[in-house]
């Protein structure tokens, strides 16, 4: 059986919680952390401390992606959102502390107090890169339902964070090349032959709108 | 005008969401040394919202069979969950023996100092999975949380794959186990460093604060 899409496991995840049947919903947590191992394992090895800046040791990989795995398996207990959006923004920002705190061992290691070496979780403060964008997210389902536009909203909420922040990108040619990337999986050649374009073009639209896309998650507070 | 790194990132995405697995490391060999920090920037930006790749039965396998993945999906149905493993590793990143934690854990929740190595003796059977975490007290799993530097509600959804327990199910667990807690204790007697643990282990006739925050539930 092919592997059942993150959206629907986290909805049926989101199910079997409300309905109190806890051994279903840690199965399916379960499933969407091995769905997602490969994300996990990946960003760890990709990870910069800052934009350009130095990566993981090569030898704290394996550490960091374990730790990471195992505190994306912790988060399902206290998860409490739906979209599929807000479950990967909620995973980077897991992933990524993990690897920030491999880089701050040394530091740590030195003044022998870990918890006062900018610490990560800060209940006061910024939890994730993706907050800002969440929350404009957030406002926006908000607006949908006050405005009464049913249809609408539940087009949306299908749509989820991802397809709202693409629709944000403003170049008409890279916001199609995203959506037949993310909504349809087009490889690039697929894409290239259905909008009738070079395969380079493809490669260069992709690359540009997705920093546009990044951009648009990263700096919504401006 | 696209560039290399641009066609190696469309292969990376190509590749992820045919579900065929694709290596960051191995694309980010691909361009030269100067551009692989905006690559690997890229490729995480990609793989931040990527959409869930299509894995085959083999592939979903393969991922089971990693070893980070086998050990986390073994964990919930052993004692403890993931708490153990987590509670190892966030140590052992800082560098820190059990005593050190006790140390500073004393500390935060405001104990006398020579609480330390009934504290530390708690902390070594919660990482040997000898003590159920069901009994341990949301003071200690917040003083943990402050000294690694992650939020609690982690410490404690690694514990018992966590809220997923209901309260009154949580309490019934932490009541029986407090038996086994005794049981564990005889049972590892013959080992020299655990029998001194012992030596600090609850008892019905002089439990003390320590006791109740590892043993008194959340």
């Amino acid at each position: 059986m092919p592997c059942e899409p993150d959206h629907l496991l986290l909805r049926r995840f989101a199910s079997a919680r409300d309905r109190g049947d806890v051994e279903q919903a840690r199965q399916l947590w379960e499933q969407l952390a091995i769905n997602n191992f490969d994300r996990v394992q990946q960003i760890v090895k990709a990870f910069r401390f800052s934009p350009g800046g130095p990566r993981l040791p090569e030898h704290e990989h394996g550490s960091a992606a374990s730790e990471a795995y195992i505190r994306v398996m912790s988060m399902g207990a206290n998860f409490r959102k739906r979209e599929v959006g807000q479950f990967y923004a909620a995973l980077v920002t897991c992933v990524q502390n993990s690897c920030r705190d491999f880089g701050r061992k040394e530091l740590r290691h030195e003044r022998h107090v870990a918890g006062s070496v900018d610490r990560t979780f800060d209940p006061d403060g910024d939890a994730g890169p993706y907050d800002a964008a969440l929350a404009a997210y957030d406002d926006h389902l908000r607006e949908q339902a006050r405005d009464a536009l049913d249809a609408e909203r539940g087009r949306v909420e299908a749509e989820g964070l991802v397809a709202w922040a693409i629709g944000q990108v403003r170049n008409n040619s890279y916001r199609e090349v995203l959506e037949l990337t993310w909504f349809r999986k087009l490889s690039a050649a697929q894409i290239a032959g259905e909008l009738g374009i070079s395969v380079e073009n493809v490669y260069a639209r992709r690359s540009r709108g997705g920093k546009e896309m990044e951009r648009i998650l990263r700096d919504l507070r401006s | 005008m696209t560039s290399d790194r641009d066609q190696i990132l469309s292969e990376f995405i190509d590749a992820w969401n045919a579900g065929r697995r694709p290596d960051v490391d191995d694309h980010l060999a691909r361009v030269p040394e100067q551009e692989r920090a905006e690559l690997a920037d890229q490729l995480v930006s990609f793989l931040s919202f990527a959409p869930t790749p299509d894995y085959d039965e083999d592939a979903l396998a393969a991922i089971r069979a990693e070893p980070i993945v086998a050990d986390a999906l073994a964990a919930p149905s052993t004692r403890g969950g993931l708490l153990p493993d987590l509670l190892v590793r966030l140590r052992e990143r800082l560098s820190w023996t059990t005593p050190q934690v006790a140390g500073e854990l004393v500390r935060e929740l405001g104990l006398p100092d020579d609480q330390a190595g009934k504290t530390a003796s708690y902390l070594r059977r919660l990482e040997r999975r000898q003590l159920d975490p069901s009994g341990v007290s949301g003071q200690v799993f917040e003083a943990l949380a402050r000294l690694f530097g992650v939020p609690p509600n982690e410490l404690e959804g690694a514990a018992d794959l966590g809220g997923w327990a209901s309260g009154p199910a949580r309490a019934r667990t932490a009541m029986a186990f407090r038996a086994d807690d005794r049981d564990a204790a005889e049972a590892v007697s013959e080992d020299l460093e655990l029998l001194a643990d012992a030596l600090h282990a609850p008892g019905d006739a002089a439990r003390d604060e320590v006791d109740d925050l590892f043993l008194g539930g959340r």
